[in-house]
C-alpha cells in the first residue's frame, strides 16, 4: 500500500512541478463547454436537454487528454524504464497510477463543474452530483490507466487511446448522463439508483480486470 | 495437409455448403409470410444468426486472448485475431440488415435499440482491437496489446446492454420467444448454416495467417544468410 | 406491406459482404503463393551457387 502511494506522490509531485497538463486539460474542458454553448443556443429551452450530455462530454475528451500525457511524460523522459526497474508487483504501478489519474480528474472536475452550473443556469448545490461524478471518474481511469499505458508503447499513441478508450467507456458515458439528468431535473435520488449500480458494476470490474492485465501491457 | 485432416476438411465444407443451400430454400420457400411486418420479415432468418455467430466469433475471442496470454503460444493468438476479423464483418452485415429491416417496419432506419445499439458498440470495440495490432511496434507486443483488449472489450458486453437497455426502454417484441414451429426450424437452420460458415472461414483464416508468419520467418533467414 | 426490394437489399448485402471476405482471403493466398514460389526460386539458385 506505501508503494501505491509513493508511485502516488511521485505523480503529484512532478505535476505540482510542471502544471503543463492539469492547466491545459482544464483550459480544453472549459473551452469544449462553451463551444457545446454555442452550437446549442442557450436561450433555447433545449439547453436543459443536452446540459448533461455537454457535461459528460467535455468531461470525457478532458479525461482522455490527460490520460494521454500521463505515460507519455513518463515515456519521454525514460521513467517508465525506472519505474519498471522498482522492485514492486506491476499492480502496483497499475493503482499508483490509476490514483494519480483520478485525483486528477476530480480536481479539473471540481473547477470546471461551477463554471458549468452557472453558464447553464442551474443550481449550484447538488451534493449528488459529487456521487455522480466519483463513480464515473473512476470508471474513466480503472480503464483509462490501462489503455494509456498501452498506447504509449505504440506509434500511434495520441489516435490510439481514444479509438480504445471510448467503446469501452459508454456504458458510463449513458449511466453519468442519465443520472445527471435526474440531479438537473431535480428528481428524487431514488430515480438515479440504477445507473449508479451499473457505474458501481463497472468501477469494481474494471479496477480488477485492468490490475490483472496490466501487467501484460507494461512488459516490454 | 494430412490424408485425415483433407477430409474432415471436405466433409465440413460439404455440410457448410448443403446447410447453407438448405437454409436459404427454408427462408425463401418453406417459412409461412408473417402476418404483421410482411415478406420483409424474412430478414430476420439471417439477421439474428449473424448477429449471434458475430457474438461467437468475440466469446472465441475472448478465450483466445486469454489462453494467448496465458501460454504464449501464437496459435491462440492467431486464433483471436481471425475470429475478431470474422466477426467484425458478421456485425457490419448486422448493422447494414437491421436498418433495412427497420425502415420499413419502423418507419425509421436506425433506433436506438438495445440489442442493435449494443451491435454497434461491439462493433468499435473489435474494429479498435483490430487497429491496435497494426500500431504495436513488434507483432509479440501487438498481439499481448490485442489480446488486452479482447478481454476488456468481452467483458464489457454485458454492461453495454444492460445500460443500454435500461437506457431505451422501448423494445421491439421478442420475436424468438414467440415463434412457431416451422419458422424456429428456419432459423435454427440458418443458425447453424452460419456457425458453420463461420467455422469455414475461420479455419481458412489462420491457416493464412500461419502461412503467412512461416514466410515471413524463412524471408527474414534467407536475408540474413545472403547479407 | 410486401417490401421485396428491402429484402433483396438485405439479402444482397449479406452475401456480397461474405463473398468480398472469401474473395479477399483467396488473394491474400494468391500473393502469398507468389511470395513462396520467389522464395524457392531464391533457395535454388543458393543451391546451385553452393554447388
Amino acid at each position: 500500500m506505501n508503494k501505491v502511494f509513493a508511485i502516488l506522490w511521485k505523480d503529484i509531485l512532478s505535476e505540482l512541478r510542471a502544471k503543463e497538463i492539469a492547466a491545459s486539460v482544464l483550459f480544453f474542458a472549459i473551452l469544449v463547454i462553451v463551444v457545446f454553448s454555442f452550437a446549442f443556443d442557450p436561450e433555447d429551452d433545449t439547453i436543459g436537454l443536452v446540459a448533461p450530455g455537454v457535461l459528460w462530454v467535455a468531461f470525457t475528451f478532458a479525461g482522455v487528454l490527460g490520460l494521454n500525457r500521463m505515460f507519455a511524460m513518463e515515456k519521454e523522459k525514460g521513467c517508465l524504464e525506472g519505474l519498471m526497474l522498482c522492485p514492486v508487483d506491476r499492480d502496483i504501478i497499475y493503482w499508483g497510477k490509476m490514483a494519480g489519474s483520478f485525483i486528477f480528474m476530480i480536481i479539473v472536475e471540481v473547477v470546471v463543474t461551477p463554471i458549468f452550473l452557472v453558464l447553464f443556469d442551474l443550481p449550484l448545490f447538488m451534493p449528488e452530483l459529487a456521487l455522480i461524478a466519483v463513480l464515473a471518474t473512476v470508471g474513466f481511469v480503472s480503464v483509462g490507466t490501462l489503455f494509456s499505458a498501452l498506447a504509449t508503447n505504440t506509434r500511434a499513441k495520441d489516435v490510439l487511446l481514444p479509438i480504445l478508450f471510448f467503446p469501452i467507456v459508454i456504458p458510463v458515458i449513458i449511466c453519468a448522463v442519465k443520472a445527471s439528468e435526474v440531479a438537473f431535473d431535480g428528481k428524487p435520488f431514488g430515480d438515479m439508483l440504477s445507473w449508479l449500480g451499473i457505474m458501481g458494476a463497472f468501477d469494481v470490474i474494471f479496477l480488477v480486470v485492468s490490475s490483472l492485465v496490466f501487467e501484460f501491457v507494461i512488459e516490454e | 495437409m494430412n490424408q485425415t485432416n483433407s477430409l474432415k476438411y471436405n466433409l465440413l465444407l460439404g455440410l457448410s455448403f448443403v446447410l447453407i443451400m438448405a437454409s436459404l430454400a427454408l427462408v425463401f420457400l418453406y417459412a409461412p409470410t408473417e402476418k404483421e411486418m410482411g415478406e420483409i420479415q424474412r430478414i430476420f432468418y439471417f439477421h439474428v444468426p449473424l448477429g449471434w455467430i458475430a457474438f461467437l466469433a468475440f466469446f472465441v475471442v475472448f478465450v483466445s486472448s486469454i489462453l494467448y496470454l496465458r501460454n504464449r503460444d501464437s496459435k491462440w493468438d492467431t486464433l483471436a485475431h481471425s475470429s475478431a476479423e470474422i466477426g467484425v464483418i458478421f456485425t457490419t452485415l448486422v448493422l447494414i440488415t437491421g436498418p433495412i429491416w427497420a425502415k420499413p417496419v419502423w418507419g425509421s432506419w436506425w433506433e436506438w435499440e438495445a440489442r442493435l445499439t449494443s451491435s454497434l458498440v461491439l462493433w468499435l470495440t473489435y474494429l479498435a482491437y483490430l487497429l491496435v495490432r497494426s500500431y504495436a511496434r513488434e507483432e509479440s507486443r501487438g498481439a499481448r496489446f490485442a489480446a488486452v483488449m479482447g478481454i476488456v472489450g468481452f467483458i464489457n458486453v454485458p454492461i453495454v446492454y444492460l445500460s443500454v437497455r435500461l437506457w431505451r426502454t422501448q423494445h421491439p417484441p421478442h420475436l424468438v420467444d414467440t415463434l412457431e414451429g416451422s419458422m424456429l426450424l428456419t432459423l435454427l437452420i440458418g443458425v447453424a448454416a452460419f456457425t458453420f460458415l463461420y467455422v469455414l472461414l475461420a479455419y481458412h483464416r489462420t491457416t493464412l495467417m500461419n502461412q503467412a508468419r512461416k514466410v515471413r520467418i524463412l524471408r527474414q533467414t534467407l536475408d540474413e544468410r545472403e547479407e | 406491406m410486401d417490401n421485396l426490394d428491402y429484402l433483396f437489399a438485405a439479402f444482397a448485402v449479406v452475401w456480397i459482404g461474405i463473398f468480398g471476405y472469401i474473395l479477399f482471403l483467396s488473394r491474400k493466398q494468391r500473393l502469398l503463393q507468389r511470395e513462396i514460389e520467389s522464395l524457392e526460386a531464391r533457395v535454388s539458385k543458393r543451391g546451385s551457387h553452393e554447388a
